[in-house]
């Protein structure tokens, strides 16, 4: 699934770039929108639904353990400790 | 006066918020600067989402789409649904899981430790706080703007007489009958002069009244005119100082707690009021079909696509960097520490694109309509209020009014914040003992960071005062800067082998190419090559990280094991032999 993500991502991307509506308002979506704002705001709903998928197959494991972990008092260490 | 008296009622609700959650504080520097770390999923959505999102998403967005067509949505809004997603769930939640696993407060602490490097925070330090006062700039200038605009006129100082002398003989001057009390022409000397205040939402009418579009040396002299006259409503300095207060107040009462409540208080109430001012607009427009008829049928025809001169399709590519600029925003990293678990960033990282769409579409409509109804001199950041004012009632203009403000300082009190986050956790704490700060206490951290705070809001206040350009260069150029630094970020979390001197190296560029171009960028749209400056700028700091890291040698094996603990350190090691 996350080839399949990393490919929607990026074809996302090359959508964006929707040069073939640049000039021209119509077709009209809903009788009242311009194609080319209907596309971009189809974009966005796009990106929604992308990131939907991002997060239900590729969410690193790792943040998944890190909530388990106790939290240091912030500001306590900045990592000196580690020096 | 109902408009301004809705304003004081929301700023009014916005303080109680501000003053219920001091009750919930608890005494520590953790929960002033992280909430204790303890925020949920939809009030992260809410405060990243409010924090992103400045007055432009309401009047900007209105404006260019007025002056530039819809292509600005592309430009901006779905580029930001993409790009700020991506930063949230590549850089975000992995901030957040070192955050808590290392009890980092501040962006600059991560980078210290990360790369072992206190120059590397003294470097970034002041150009941190430098970008970020420029942000707030945006929206303090912002606020005193609409304060002056949206307060009710009044005819104030009569015995004051303002004049102007003309370097252009006005062909068509006609002043109406309304203004001939207070406004004359007096031919033999070319002056014009006028007695008493002048409301900003005038000056329209004043341009008008030598034919329409108005010559420049007309439309000079009328902006010189305004600007010296009294200003027949709250003035611009006394806006920016009452906002200012009032953000000071939640956040130095209620720190993180009060803002992550008030921001999520004031994004409710900013894309509601955007969507109630789009229904309003386009019922009085005759719905929506007429009035994309009537655009169509107009001069203006050509704002409803992205033709003509409007935007070039390099700049469009190119305004994609723009939005990285959300992975180096150290306000926005503090929020992202706020966060009680890192699922609770799967909300944020889908529902930001849809919240982008929900705020941005209808003001886009708007901005497009508003080229078949108004000339096309109309100022470009008047628009939506003008609409709205043409198109609603006082009740509607007061709420939306406070839905912009609401917007303004839904990004300003996180700035603030953090700002004394940056000075007390990076510098005071680590620096105070060479300045005979032996010991400091927790509450002394709080006081501190209010009073830098402070200084740096007074600071921008005093900027404000000179009335700089208009709010939409500044913003690009101060999202520029952050976005230019965005390599260091993704080079900390992802790339074993980045080391401080690479990242020096790569602020260094970072600085200075940012400054060489300032005065360009201030200049009006500025394109290097029809590509938008970040583009140069972005390059050149990646190059310059990438290279000078493999030319110095590599992060300690310790570094590596504690931020790449699965077999990276070996990796890290086999690199450098």
């Amino acid at each position: 699934m996350k080839p399949l993500v990393i490919v929607l991502l990026i074809a996302l991307c090359v959508l964006h770039h929707d040069v073939w509506w640049w000039d021209t308002p119509r077709p009209l979506v809903f009788g009242f929108v311009p194609i080319g704002l209907a596309w971009h705001a189809g974009i966005s709903v796009a990106a929604g639904v992308v990131w939907w998928l991002a997060i239900k197959f590729c969410w690193p494991s790792e943040l998944a353990e890190s909530e388990d972990a106790q939290a240091p008092e912030a500001g306590s260490k900045n990592g000196e400790d580690a020096r | 006066m109902t408009t301004f008296l809705i304003i004081l009622g929301y700023i009014a609700l916005l303080l109680s918020l501000g003053v219920f959650s001091t009750r919930l504080l608890k005494r520590s520097s953790g929960d002033y600067f992280l909430a204790s770390r303890g925020i949920g999923p939809f009030m992260l959505l809410m405060s990243i989402f409010g924090t992103t999102m400045t007055a432009f998403a309401l009047v900007g967005s209105t404006g260019r789409s007025f002056e530039k067509g819809i292509g600005v949505y592309g430009l901006m809004a779905s580029w930001s649904g993409i790009i700020h997603s991506a930063c949230f769930f590549l850089i975000g939640a992995r901030v957040w899981a070192l955050g808590k696993k290392h009890g980092y407060v501040t962006q600059l602490s991560f980078f210290r430790d990360r790369y072992r490097s206190d120059a590397l925070v003294l470097l970034l330090f002041p150009l941190m706080v430098g970008f970020v006062i420029i942000y707030i700039l945006m929206g303090v200038v912002g606020s005193g703007r609409i304060i002056e605009a949206l307060t009710p006129e009044v005819r104030a100082m009569r015995h004051v007489t303002t004049e102007v002398v003309l370097t252009e003989t006005p062909a068509n001057l006609d002043i109406p009958e309304s203004w001939q009390e207070r406004l004359r022409y007096d031919p033999a000397t070319s002056t014009l002069s006028l007695d008493g205040s002048i409301h900003p939402k005038r000056r329209g009418e004043l341009y008008r009244m030598n034919g329409v579009p108005p010559t420049p040396a007309w439309r000079a002299a009328i902006d010189d005119l305004a600007g010296r006259a009294p200003t027949g409503a709250i003035p611009y300095w006394a806006g920016m100082g009452f906002i200012s207060l009032v953000v000071l107040f939640y956040v130095f009462f209620g720190g993180m707690r009060a803002t992550a409540w008030a921001n999520t208080f004031q994004t409710i109430v900013f894309m509601v009021m955007g969507v109630i001012a789009f229904l309003v607009i386009m019922g009085k427009l005759g719905g929506p079909v007429a009035a994309t008829e009537k655009l169509l049928g107009s001069d203006a025809a050509v704002r409803a696509t992205r033709g003509g001169d409007q935007i070039h399709k390099l700049q469009f590519l190119t305004y994609c960097f723009i939005p990285l600029s959300v992975g180096m925003f150290p306000h926005l990293f503090q929020h992202w520490l706020t966060a009680r678990k890192a699922s609770n960033f799967k909300l944020t990282v889908v529902a930001h694109p849809l919240c982008i769409a929900i705020t941005w579409v209808p003001c886009i409509l708007v901005g497009m309509w508003a080229a078949a109804e108004l000339p096309a001199t109309t100022n470009p950041n008047s628009v939506l209020g003008i609409m709205v004012a043409r198109h609603a009632n006082d009740v509607l203009s007061g709420l939306i009014g406070a839905g912009i403000l609401a917007a303004i300082m839904s990004s300003m009190d996180s700035q603030f914040l953090c700002l004394g986050s940056l000075f007390t956790n990076d510098i005071v704490v680590r620096y105070g003992r060479a300045f005979g700060l032996a010991e400091i206490t927790d509450r002394s951290r709080v006081i501190l960071g209010r009073a830098f705070v402070l200084a740096m809001v007074v600071i921008t206040y005093f900027i404000g005062l000179t009335q700089p350009g208009g709010v939409f260069p500044i913003g690009v150029w101060c999202f520029t800067g952050f976005a230019s630094l965005f390599p260091i970020a993704v080079a900390a979390i992802y790339w074993k082998r980045s080391n401080k001197w690479g990242a020096m190296a790569s602020v260094v560029v970072v600085a200075v190419l940012w400054l060489y171009f300032l005065p360009d960028a201030f200049g009006g749209e500025f394109l290097i090559a029809g590509m938008m400056p970040v583009t140069v700028i972005l390059a050149a700091s990646t190059v310059t990280l990438i290279v000078v890291t493999l030319a110095t040698p590599p992060p300690e094996r310790g570094i590596v094991e504690k931020f790449f603990p699965d077999g990276g350190a070996r990796r890290a090691v086999d690199l450098s032999e």
